[in-house]
């Protein structure tokens, strides 16, 4: 531990009281044991099926659920559902978590800087993230998405590239409201850095919302690959993401349902989970924010 | 009410060949009409009901010289027409203008460079305005104005001194001879001179959005999004029109689409029709008409000739034993489409029937590329002086089906050594430099290689119609062949019918031969329309099934 | 109340100007541009295509480009589409009408429901219900409104036929109930998630005011429960509820979109998708624009609404 001893203190005293509270979520509890039994699944899953995910098999194809050791059934090219499932949950688990680690990053490094500095550059930075927030971000997503290729890295930088407002907006509010506390006041009698107060001495004191606002940041970047990929501009074939294995769906709907029941179910459970913890955390960690 | 079905029937296959051999007449010969008598019913004498058609792209563009896309020619066709038009059996015929002109007619000169052509007297535009060569002549005119954002030029430019005789007749001269120009025209619709001339600015001409022209129908109104709606015009000087309303409505989604036919909300499935994976389904709908037909456009894995890999005959010939059509067109496009080996549509009088077929044999495939000195390298990739046999191919995203093929080429392209990526990008990337400049490895893509019918595919084969070596045409592969640069010159300087197919035979054996591009299939459209709807014809020499919607009746 | 007005309209406009910049950027990557639609259109060259772009003046630099369209905007000319030729305003004006019916009432729905089940869910607090309603919304901000749309059109048009499976009326009827038909499944769609939020919210409130000393006056009079709840509860919650409604513009706009993707709905959402596909710059910016302005108008409408009722708001 390299930080200061003024904030060494409460985080330790932090640490249990928030695991207990944490502990005692029940939602937040099932949230966990969900996400970690799906995560397994997807990386465990594809070594138990006798099925390759990319093998294609013309006689099997449509099959539905249950038939034979189709446990899930098959696509439009007979590869197995249940092993294409747990690989596309590689990709999609992936991609929403650097996406939220990519969001988070820029998020908190602009909300620091903008909470702390003030002044015009503060305005500059926070005016920024108002502009980015006044588009409905489903139409800048699909304008990035149709000018970039797509490809799993450039699709989770298109998430990122939309989602890290709200993390600097918040982060930016805490600092602010930290920047006069006596700990750092301490630090810059100390003649402290600045950046040395920014990063080591005021943002451990920013994780709680920081946290939350990462598990909800993953449960969004699922949504969003998602969506982008069921409209064909996401992730592509023959790399399965619950998403593009939800696009040419609808068009199966009368015909074969499970092509589109079965990752949509994948996905909310997904973010679900990651919804449920936030939620916890939220009340472990005390953070005051309906916006999140 | 005129009528002009006696005179429809006398255009059979003598009519064909005598026009043709008079030379001008370029086109498609298999006689294609559906395989029922053509006027079991008779048309209502005054125009009664409504047809609905379903397209699943948006109509927007309504002057018809400015560019436009498939499904804004339904909407031409009906509203406006042109100098000739091409029938269901590829055969030039008159529209506006009362002959066609040829070398026989004296239409057109011996040299093929001096045009006479004569109108009707008995046409109006929907404003009740007289239509004369004067309005052509503005057209022709308006088509090279710098100023004007016109659709096509080819052909186009090469008039000169195009001169008004008189009210009914026109004459103009050609830069060079250039036969296609004749199919050309049959897609170039008159606009009227007295109603333009008086716009400011004809790129935002209030024309543009409610067009009067002489055609069948009149303009109604348009709900942006939704839907067109047009007007029979009584008045109309061909046959037709029999009904009252024709409405084009946008229906942006396949599925829904198709869900909206079977439930009989719309009356004829339009542009991008029934597709293959309902076509089980819909052939046994109670009171619908189902109909398979080839369409003109050719489904290829299209090869960059530049990229080292495709250089070699070997390799381009191992390729295509590798594909495995049968399953490609049986199972993903459940047996629609029929197998294809050249670019020209099987329903062409310029098909060439005896080219050899491709036939799937992965040893064979596995032989040509040892020989050829490829050995598989530790991945089991094949390898040849350092150079891996790999490349990328890429279509549009979001497009099903063809996502399917690549995945199922890819499988079994890796059976004989052969890495194939899949590396697909969105339309607007897709179908910009990536495609014009020839920057991709190969493309699978749906091409229609011929204008209105002619066989002139120089624009597609020829060298100098390299756009990414500075050419411009749209030779994307980079093919380049100096005989078939040859024949192709030949060819569109040919106005003989006979000697022309002979040209475009060769030209096709050479083609298949060095395999710039691995033919998959024929495009067939599967059209779907009510059973009481009578006169609908498919004609593949034009790109849209509202070709003549004058003809269509409730029975 | 002028001095507050003026500078949170200023701050608006430098917002746009960002507004614009960001999109403009991001548009301009695009490399294929407006003539990709005529890459396979058999009888245009490329020389065609090159003389096109030319003439709409595509070939400028980005630059200049960017201000030519910036000054027409200022003078109210927000330009021409490429694609159907009609101004911009002109033909997002054609599809405001479908997405607004679709956002009006959806909103309709969230509201009422949210409302219900929150005053429901904080006079029964601690009750099966509240823990149900708790859970529920939870669930429903996570289920991709896209999916929930494909299942309702499995269930509701493919397997039970009630329910239109797309469009926004059937042609030849177009009457009041037959829109209303082709409204519910979009609109319950779309609200779901609004539900959620409205519910969580209500619930809240009604907490708050529940604890409030003149809520428990009034009780202790013997004002019976249902009059104390409509009356002070909603009452006070009234306020909040216009700022959320401000702030839950953007998150409704873009549902909107994403529900007509799925149900072929005739609005913004579609139209944005094709010019996009179509490259059809001057209609994109137009939406973007458009959609920036909403949002900043709903958040200020929010703001100044808020001020004026409670004067202790205009010193932030």
């Amino acid at each position: 531990m390299t930080t200061l001893t003024v904030s060494q203190a409460p985080s330790r005293w932090w640490k249990s009281r928030v695991m207990r509270r944490f502990l005692s979520h029940r939602l937040a509890l099932l949230g966990l044991l969900m996400i970690s039994l799906l995560a397994l699944a997807c990386v465990i899953g594809p070594y138990l099926l006798p099925y390759d995910s990319l093998h294609i098999d013309l006689r099997a194809r449509f099959a539905p659920p249950l038939t034979g050791d189709h446990y899930l059934g098959t696509d439009p090219l007979g590869r197995d559902l249940a092993a294409r499932l747990f690989m596309a949950g590689r990709i999609s688990l992936l991609v929403g978590f650097f996406a939220m680690v990519l969001s988070i990053c820029v998020g908190t490094l602009i909300g620091v800087i903008a909470g702390y500095r003030g002044g015009w550059i503060s305005v500059v930075l926070m005016r920024t993230v108002d502009g980015f927030l006044s588009y409905p971000t489903i139409f800048l997503l699909l304008a990035l998405a149709a000018a970039l290729k797509p490809s799993p890295v450039m699709i989770t930088v298109i998430i990122a590239v939309t989602s890290w407002m709200e993390v600097a907006r918040i982060v930016e509010a805490e600092v602010r409201s930290l920047k006069e506390r006596e700990f750092v006041l301490a630090g810059r009698m100390l003649g402290l850095g600045r950046s040395h107060i920014m990063f080591r001495e005021i943002l451990p004191n920013a994780m709680g919302p920081i946290i939350v606002a990462a598990t909800l940041t993953v449960a969004r970047a699922i949504l969003l690959e998602a969506y982008i990929s069921f409209l064909g501009f996401g992730i592509q074939p023959p790399l399965p993401s619950w998403g593009n294995m939800l696009n040419g769906a609808q068009q199966y709907l009368a015909t074969a349902p499970w092509l589109a029941i079965i990752p949509g179910a994948a996905i909310t459970i997904a973010v679900s989970s990651f919804n449920f913890i936030g939620d916890g955390l939220r009340d472990a960690l005390d953070v005051r924010n309906d916006n999140i | 009410m005129t009528n002009q079905n006696n005179g429809k029937s006398g255009f059979s296959r003598r009519a064909t060949l005598r026009m043709m051999a008079a030379g001008g007449a370029a086109g498609l010969i298999a006689p294609n009409l559906l395989g029922k008598p053509a006027f079991a019913a008779t048309p209502p004498e005054t125009p009664t009901g409504r047809i609905v058609v379903g397209l699943s792209q948006e109509p927007t563009v309504f002057n018809p010289l400015m560019p436009h896309i498939e499904v804004d020619d339904g909407v031409d066709f009906s509203v406006f027409d042109a100098l000739f038009r091409i029938d269901v059996d590829g055969v030039i015929v008159p529209n506006l203008a009362t002959e066609v002109p040829s070398l026989e007619n004296g239409g057109i000169s011996e040299d093929g460079l001096n045009w006479r052509v004569h109108l009707r007297d008995d046409v109006t535009w929907h404003d009740g305005t007289p239509f004369t060569a004067e309005d052509v002549k503005y057209t022709l005119e308006l088509i090279v104005n710098p100023d004007f954002r016109a659709w096509r030029t080819t052909g186009h430019e090469l008039v000169r001194d195009i001169t008004v005789v008189s009210p009914t007749e026109i004459t103009w001269r050609m830069e060079e001879p250039f036969a296609p120009y004749l199919s050309f025209l049959t897609e170039t619709f008159m606009v009227p001179k007295h109603i333009l001339e008086t716009e400011e600015n004809l790129n935002e001409a209030a024309f543009n959005q409610a067009p009067i022209g002489t055609g069948a129908f009149k303009w109604g109104k348009r709900l942006a999004g939704d839907r067109l709606e047009l007007v029979a015009n009584p008045e109309y000087f061909g046959e037709g029109p029999y009904i009252e309303q024709l409405v084009f409505k946008y229906i942006p989604d396949m599925t829904v689409l198709y869900a909206q036919f079977k439930s009989g909300d719309i009356d004829l499935v339009g542009q991008a029709y029934i597709t293959p994976d309902n076509y089980a389904e819909a052939k046994t709908l109670p009171d619908r008409v189902v109909t398979p037909e080839p369409k003109g456009s050719v489904e290829s894995i299209y090869l960059n000739q530049d990229l080292p890999v495709f250089q070699e005959q070997a390799v381009r010939e191992a390729l295509y034993l590798a594909m495995d059509r049968t399953s490609i067109i049986d199972a993903l496009y459940y047996g629609v489409p029929s197998p294809a080996e050249t670019f020209m549509p099987p329903q062409s009088y310029y098909y060439n029937p005896d080219l050899p077929k491709q036939e799937f044999n992965l040893d064979r495939a596995r032989e040509i590329l040892d020989a050829a000195g490829w050995v598989p390298g530790s991945d089991g990739i094949r390898e040849k002086d350092g150079l891996r046999l790999s490349f990328a191919n890429s279509t549009t995203v979001g497009n099903h089906l063809r996502e399917q093929t690549q995945q199922f080429l890819q499988q079994t392209f890796a059976e004989i050594g052969v890495e194939m990526k899949i590396d697909n990008l969105p339309p607007a990337v897709m179908w910009g430099d990536f495609w014009g400049q020839s920057q991709f490895d190969s493309v699978m893509v749906g091409i229609t290689y011929l204008v209105g019918g002619d066989p002139d595919v120089t624009y597609r084969f020829h060298t100098d119609a390299i756009a990414a070596k500075g050419g411009s045409g749209s030779n994307n592969a980079q093919y380049s062949n100096p005989e078939v640069d040859a024949l192709l010159i030949a060819g569109s300087r040919e106005f003989d019918p006979k000697k022309r197919q002979a040209i475009y035979f060769k030209i096709q054996e050479i083609i298949r031969h060095d395999l710039p591009f691995l033919p998959l299939f024929v495009y067939t459209n599967v059209y779907g329309y009510k059973a009481g709807i009578e006169g609908f014809a498919v004609n593949s020499n034009t790109r849209t099934e509202s070709w003549k919607a004058a003809a269509w009746y409730w029975s | 109340m002028p001095a507050f007005l003026l500078k949170r309209l200023m701050q608006s406009l430098v917002l746009l100007v960002i507004v614009s910049i960001i999109g403009f950027v991001v548009l301009n990557l695009i490399p294929g541009g407006p003539m990709a639609q005529y890459a396979l259109d058999p009888g245009m060259t490329e020389a065609d295509k090159a003389r096109l772009a030319e003439q709409l003046g595509l070939n400028r630099p980005l630059l200049v480009q960017y201000f030519d369209w910036a000054w027409r905007l200022v003078q109210g000319d927000w330009g021409t589409s490429f694609r159907d030729g009609n101004p911009v305003l002109t033909v997002i004006g054609r599809h405001l009408f479908a997405t607004f019916l679709l956002m009006g009432s959806s909103t309709v729905i969230a509201i009422g429901v949210g409302t219900w089940i929150g005053i429901r869910g904080a006079t029964h607090r601690y009750s099966i219900f509240d823990y149900a309603a708790t859970v529920g919304a939870m669930a429903a901000l996570s289920i991709p409104t896209f999916w929930f749309g494909l299942i309702g059109i499995y269930v509701f048009s493919l397997k039970l036929g009630w329910l239109p499976a797309g469009n926004m009326y059937s042609i030849g009827d177009g009457s009041v109930l037959d829109y209303m038909h082709h409204l519910i499944m979009p609109s319950v769609v779309l609200a779901l998630v609004h539900i959620a939020i409205w519910s969580r919210y209500m619930r809240t409130a009604t907490l708050d005011a529940i604890s409030q000393e003149f809520v428990k006056t009034a009780r202790a009079k013997g004002v019976s429960e249902r009059r104390v709840l409509m009356k002070h509860v909603v009452g006070n919650a009234l306020l909040p509820m216009i700022t959320l409604a401000g702030v839950q513009l953007p998150s409704i706009l873009t549902g909107a979109l994403v529900t007509e993707t799925v149900f072929t709905w005739p609005g913004m959402g579609r139209l944005f998708l094709d010019s996009l596909g179509y490259a059809d710059y001057p209609v994109v910016m137009g939406l973007l624009m458009f959609s920036a302005m909403l949002t900043i108008a709903g958040n200020l409408i929010a703001d100044i609404v808020v001020a004026l009722v409670d004067p202790r708001i205009r010193l932030a």
